[in-house]
């Protein structure tokens, strides 16, 4: 397996204030080296055990690939097969060992990724598999149905444990917040639902978007939400009281994914008009922008640190960024 | 001033509708010449000239749009898409005109033009849900199962909340997949005992005439003809629930054909 590395400059390399800092592609993994189809969803994960950091990206071409990312490069570690149709959406538990994936097939499998072999195959039964999201402590899968309800399925039993109910359209998105208070969906008609999770209770209703919510992530804090929306727009919302703290435009189409950095300070977000947008939490600001995708860019993920960025999308390139700190 | 006009060869590419008002732009132009001021900016006269005609281009395409609709709808199929083709001279990159005439060829069973116009749908407009679902539905009609199957996903993927794409475009599709499948492994069988007829691998060694081995070898070779008997009078059958099933077709049940009882070769060898 070889990787090519692509020592360019990203379109403007943006300095602030004296310190260098600078945004570049670091690593491009084009089509002939990734998937047969539009890449859907990727993940980024760190093994607690041994540290070695993994990528995990799901496609329509209804495989699951496992990657190593080492020494700058990308090595294909294992072509997980078992979905019927295409993958998704795809995560990576927070101890990286285990990943769990989604498919237009209604089935959630979750996959061992030292051995990469299928650990359980859940049906969550028909149109009932979109996003998959781990829980904190990784002992619980949630994702969303097309009846508005968030299925919450128990990694060790393999079946599902309870659900919550939004009474809404079909959920798009899931994010559990860090500390494990919250979770929040984003649905179809653009309305997001954070429910508490100790007590089971709806806790806001937002009328943020009018349009899909694709993407939506807590900041590591757990004090702000963002959003993703059909409508071009990303949101930022004040969990505790339900307040909108900002409105960022920029994209020019559907902004399809969002990923806070780990250190609080950044975060990213894909958009079918091609590009990759990397934003400062504090100024709301765009920081960089990269043009590196012939297509739509429907995942963009940070690593551990927040040290890369990985973005994949329907041009089945994967790509991987500094991102300084 | 030396008299201009928009004379060009009418070639089929071109439509008559946008030609003539090509021409009828060029003569009003002339006509208004000579009571213009001597010095005229035709640098801008040029500009907002195409701007109005670019305008007037996306109105008439509109009309044209409707008017294909109408026609449609009474079942004038050709006639639509002689309508339609006039607007996408106007209007080349309007994406619904592409789906709208796609459809119209599916009914036309143009399998093959269907599929192109739909495939301009969605290069137009990667995001629109109903642009894949036509393209899928064009894709059925050609044959082209495994395309299908991935144009509706895309839509899907798109709009997930879309009922009728899971339950009739994917569901429908991905049976016709396994349907497909099915037949296909049923010829690849079929093949593998006539091949195994041909040559079978009980000719290949010598045998004692008097022992048994030879009864056993007969008897072998008359079950694997049966069996490919059988294989061809069956077809693949996929019921209501996508359950794939071999039926045995025609009128003879397996009666005529029943394995050869021991008797009979006992008899031969008693001759």
């Amino acid at each position: 397996m070889f990787s090519r590395n692509k020592w360019a400059w990203s379109s403007e390399p943006q300095t602030e204030e004296g310190s260098q800092r600078l945004f570049r592609v670091i690593l491009t993994n084009y089509w002939f080296l990734s998937h047969d189809d539009a890449i859907w969803t990727a993940a980024w994960g760190k093994s607690e055990a041994d540290g070695t950091e993994t990528i995990v990206t799901g496609s329509l071409d209804d495989m699951v690939k496992v990657w190593k990312w080492s020494d700058e490069k990308l090595e294909l570690q294992w072509t997980l097969e078992g979905h019927q149709l295409g993958v998704v959406s795809v995560d990576i538990s927070h101890n990286g060992a285990i990943a769990a994936s989604s498919s237009l097939d209604a089935h959630i499998r979750l996959w061992d990724l030292e051995s990469g072999k299928q650990i359980k195959s859940m049906d969550a039964g028909p149109v009932d598999a979109w996003s998959v999201a781990f829980s904190p402590d990784s002992k619980y899968i949630a994702t969303g149905s097309h009846l508005g309800k968030v299925n919450i399925f128990g990694v060790e039993s393999g079946k599902k444990e309870y659900s919550l109910d939004t009474r809404g359209k079909f959920i798009l998105s899931i994010a559990y917040s860090p500390d494990g208070k919250y979770l929040a969906s984003g649905a179809i008609d653009g309305i997001i639902n954070i429910f508490d999770i100790a007590t089971g209770k709806l806790l806001h209703t937002l009328e943020g978007h009018a349009m899909p919510i694709r993407s939506l992530t807590f900041s590591p804090d757990s004090q702000l939400l963002v959003t993703a929306s059909d409508d071009g727009y990303i949101k930022i919302y004040d969990v505790q009281h339900a307040n909108l703290a900002g409105t960022l435009s920029g994209h020019g189409s559907w902004v399809l994914n969002v990923a806070f950095s780990p250190d609080n300070t950044h975060f990213v977000s894909s958009s079918s008009d091609k590009s990759v947008k990397v934003w400062d939490a504090s100024s709301r600001a765009c920081i960089n922008t990269f043009f590196d995708h012939q297509d739509q860019v429907w995942s963009v993920k940070y690593n551990s640190t927040g040290s890369k960025i990985i973005s994949a999308g329907d041009d089945r390139a994967i790509h991987i960024y500094d991102c300084p700190m | 001033m030396a008299s201009f006009g928009w004379k060009r060869k009418v070639g089929e590419k071109v439509s008559k509708s946008a030609v003539q008002q090509f021409e009828a732009e060029a003569q009003k132009a002339e006509d208004d010449g000579p009571s213009q001021e001597e010095d005229v900016d035709w640098l801008h006269a040029i500009k907002r000239r195409r701007e109005i005609l670019l305008e007037g281009c996306a109105a008439k395409s509109k009309r044209l749009k409707d008017e294909g609709a109408q026609l449609a709808e009474q079942g004038r199929h050709w006639e639509a898409i002689k309508k339609w083709d006039e607007a996408i001279h106007l209007t080349p990159d309007n994406p619904v005109l592409y789906e709208m005439k796609s459809q119209v060829l599916t009914i036309l069973q143009e399998v093959f033009p269907a599929v192109k116009a739909a495939e301009m749908a969605v290069k137009f407009r990667p995001l629109w849900w109903e642009g894949w679902q036509t393209l899928g539905r064009a894709q059925l009609n050609l044959g082209e199962v495994d395309l299908a199957v991935k144009s509706f996903q895309v839509a899907i993927h798109i709009c997930p909340s879309e009922r009728t794409l899971w339950q009739e475009d994917l569901a429908w599709a991905c049976r016709l997949q396994k349907q497909h499948s099915a037949t296909e492994e049923k010829i690849r069988q079929e093949e593998e005992t006539k091949r195994q007829i041909l040559n079978a691998p009980e000719l290949e060694q010598e045998y004692d005439f008097e022992s048994d081995e030879v009864l056993a070898a007969c008897e072998a070779v008359a079950e694997r003809q049966t069996r490919y008997e059988e294989l061809k009078r069956t077809a693949v059958v996929v019921d209501a629930e996508g359950n794939i099933k071999n039926v045995v077709t025609g009128e003879r049940g397996s009666e005529d054909t029943a394995t050869p009882s021991k008797e009979k070769f006992v008899k031969a060898r008693g001759l």
